[in-house]
């Protein structure tokens, strides 16, 4: 690691480094190994063309222009749809769906499904009661579960957030419970117990510190799973529905005019691409970072 | 092996029940009234009402819930209100597609995954076994619509060498039936046949330091009767845990790919009934997703006992 670039905050900031919580330190060390650096630059520059899209492309997404499904040109570097729309400017604003749900989606997820793994601190059968539901929710496979969700809801953004939210529950719940039962037989626990130290305190002091770790990492690779439900309920039309472009939505539509213009599907297929490659590179980064202890 | 299954039945028993009532439940918490949408847009009050009586919409949940599932029992599936036509008829016209895609993708996982397995996990060459585990962290990460979406461009528009759009039975046509249907099964079958040879190079590599092995190898046995008849052979019970495991995967993976290549197979019928909010016919394959997955799972476990005596089943 040592040829690589120094960034200023290296050199410069040893004292706030100190007063920095040392698992947020550890974390940021995943962001300064190769990996980290070339996953992180990708999802920047992702989150930023996204963010900048009504910036730079203030016409929004709708604009029809006087020719339809031509290729990738110079002046529309993913060429043009089936209305003379310019393909790069609606996969920009479909970034910002995809982005928009899983940013929301996953964190919140990991979040409540933690809480949820942790209901054995109340009571034990309570944590076994929950953890069996959620097994019930494991027998859904993504897909399947994103269906049920749009026929009760209509197609649109909520319907692929409650999906998304609700498939990640299961392995964030299983590993806070598993951390929680890990901790419960040691032995500097039953001290702790002994001495009267409730379990509220081993739950935020022991419990929770050991379990972030796994989902911290666990969240980055759901982010991944969360585009690909996206992308996936939209191709078979039961995502965000049109004019609104997101990237599957995008993918649904180029599927249409594969052989007019084959070059349809190949601009919002190569963003969705690097978002999840920006994802797995950051999980993979981060995940070095926290057994490497 | 009986006492296990005889051990097993409450769980499933539980997963299946709880799953009917989420497939019953769901469908019916949506917006919008069948009778209204069968009855057309300027109907009486009174002839949506003749509807819901002759369909049994207005009687209480429980008892509608309780008629389907005692139907179930007696092998009748329902009826789809809007298509006026028994469930499993209509089942049964699209389960000869997707049970084509899914035995041949199935096929795929065991055949690319053990033999990519077999091959990082016994290569000594350094290269080699980074450049394979390279390919399969690829392949684990791209997910089956974007092998499909390419395997269309490059071998349907690009090069017009297979069709990408639509199916002829296999069993109509066998030639032209594998046309169709290669394409989709393997695009269905990479991602989980990568995961199915990272889990077993993993084991292979593992295995490899038993003591078993370097007995093997004074006794003078070559290198490929330790791979095949040692290592491969107590690595083997973690691939055919991980082949169960996919099937789940393989089968919410061919809704996308059905859609994709124009296959009129179960998962179309699935979104097309969600589309027309026909949920008598969703609630069925619902249930029948869920089935699946936990038949495969029990029979994981089965045939890992079969093959490794050193597991003892139900405990």
């Amino acid at each position: 690691m040592a040829d690589l670039p120094l960034a200023p905050s290296d050199v410069a900031l040893p004292e706030a480094r100190r007063r920095l919580n040392p698992t947020l330190v550890r974390y940021l060390s995943a962001l300064r190994t190769p990996k980290g650096v070339v996953g992180l630059s990708i999802l920047v520059l992702m989150g930023l063309a996204a963010l900048l899209a009504p910036v730079l492309f203030p016409g929004g997404y709708d604009q029809q222009g006087p020719q339809a499904l031509t290729g990738m040109s110079g002046k529309h570097i993913f060429g043009v749809d089936e209305f003379g729309r310019d393909i790069f400017v609606r996969s920009l604003y479909g970034l910002r769906i995809d982005l928009s749900l899983i940013l929301t989606a996953v964190p919140l997820s990991m979040a409540v499904g933690t809480l949820l793994g942790l209901s054995g601190v109340i009571s034990e059968r309570l944590g076994a009661a929950v953890q069996r539901l959620l097994d019930v929710v494991i027998g859904f496979p993504g897909l399947i579960l994103g269906i049920c969700l749009v026929a009760i809801l209509q197609p649109g953004w909520p319907a692929l957030f409650l999906t998304i939210l609700i498939s990640g529950l299961p392995t964030a719940g299983r590993l806070a419970r598993g951390a929680w039962l890990a901790q419960q037989s040691r032995e500097y626990v039953l001290a702790a117990r002994v001495l009267g130290v409730s379990r509220w305190q081993l739950l935020v002091r022991h419990v929770l510190p050991n379990a972030m770790d796994a989902i911290v990492v666990n969240g980055a690779v759901w982010m991944v799973v969360g585009v690909y439900i996206e992308a996936g309920l939209s191709i078979v039309g039961l995502g965000v529905q049109p004019p609104t472009p997101s990237l599957g939505v995008l993918l649904n539509n180029g599927l249409r005019f594969v052989t007019q213009s084959p070059t349809y599907i190949v601009g919002p297929a190569l963003l969705l691409l690097l978002v999840s490659v920006g994802f797995s590179l950051l999980s993979d980064a981060l995940n070095e970072a926290v057994n490497r202890r | 092996m009986v006492r296990f299954l005889i051990r097993k039945i409450p769980s499933v028993v539980f997963v299946l029940f709880a799953s009917s009532i989420v497939a019953f439940a769901l469908p019916r918490l949506a917006p919008g009234d069948v009778a209204v949408t069968l009855a057309g847009t300027d109907s009486t009050a009174a002839a949506i009402a003749a509807i819901r009586q002759e369909l049994g919409l207005n009687r209480p949940l429980v008892v509608q819930y309780w008629d389907w599932i005692v139907g179930l029992f007696q092998g009748n599936l329902g009826e789809s209100y809007l298509l006026r036509r028994s469930v499993a008829s209509l089942i049964g016209d699209r389960l000869g597609s997707t049970l084509e895609l899914a035995a041949l993708a199935t096929l795929l996982v065991i055949l690319i995954g053990t033999t990519l397995g077999v091959a990082v996990g016994s290569t000594r060459r350094r290269w080699a076994r980074a450049g394979l585990d390279l390919v399969n962290s690829f392949f684990i990460a791209i997910p089956s619509f974007l092998t499909g979406l390419a395997l269309i461009l490059v071998f349907g528009v690009l090069n017009r060498w297979l069709p990408v759009s639509g199916e002829v039975s296999f069993m109509a046509d066998p030639t032209i039936g594998f046309q169709f249907l290669i394409l989709p099964a393997f695009a269905l079958a990479l991602p989980s046949a990568a995961v199915v040879a990272r889990l077993l190079q993993a084991e292979m590599l593992a295995v490899k330091n038993e003591d078993y092995v370097d007995l093997a190898l004074s006794k003078g046995a070559s290198a490929t009767r330790i791979t095949l008849r040692h290592v491969l052979r107590n690595s083997v019970g973690t691939a055919v845990v991980a082949v169960g495991l996919q099937i789940g995967n393989l089968l919410a993976g061919a809704v996308i790919i059905e859609a994709i290549f124009n296959r009129n197979g179960l998962g179309q019928l699935a979104v097309s009934s969600v589309q027309t909010r026909d949920f008598t016919v969703l609630q069925v394959l619902i249930l029948a997703v869920v089935f699946v997955a936990v038949i495969c799972q029990i029979l994981t476990e089965v045939v890992l006992a079969g093959l490794d005596p050193r597991i003892k089943l139900g405990e």
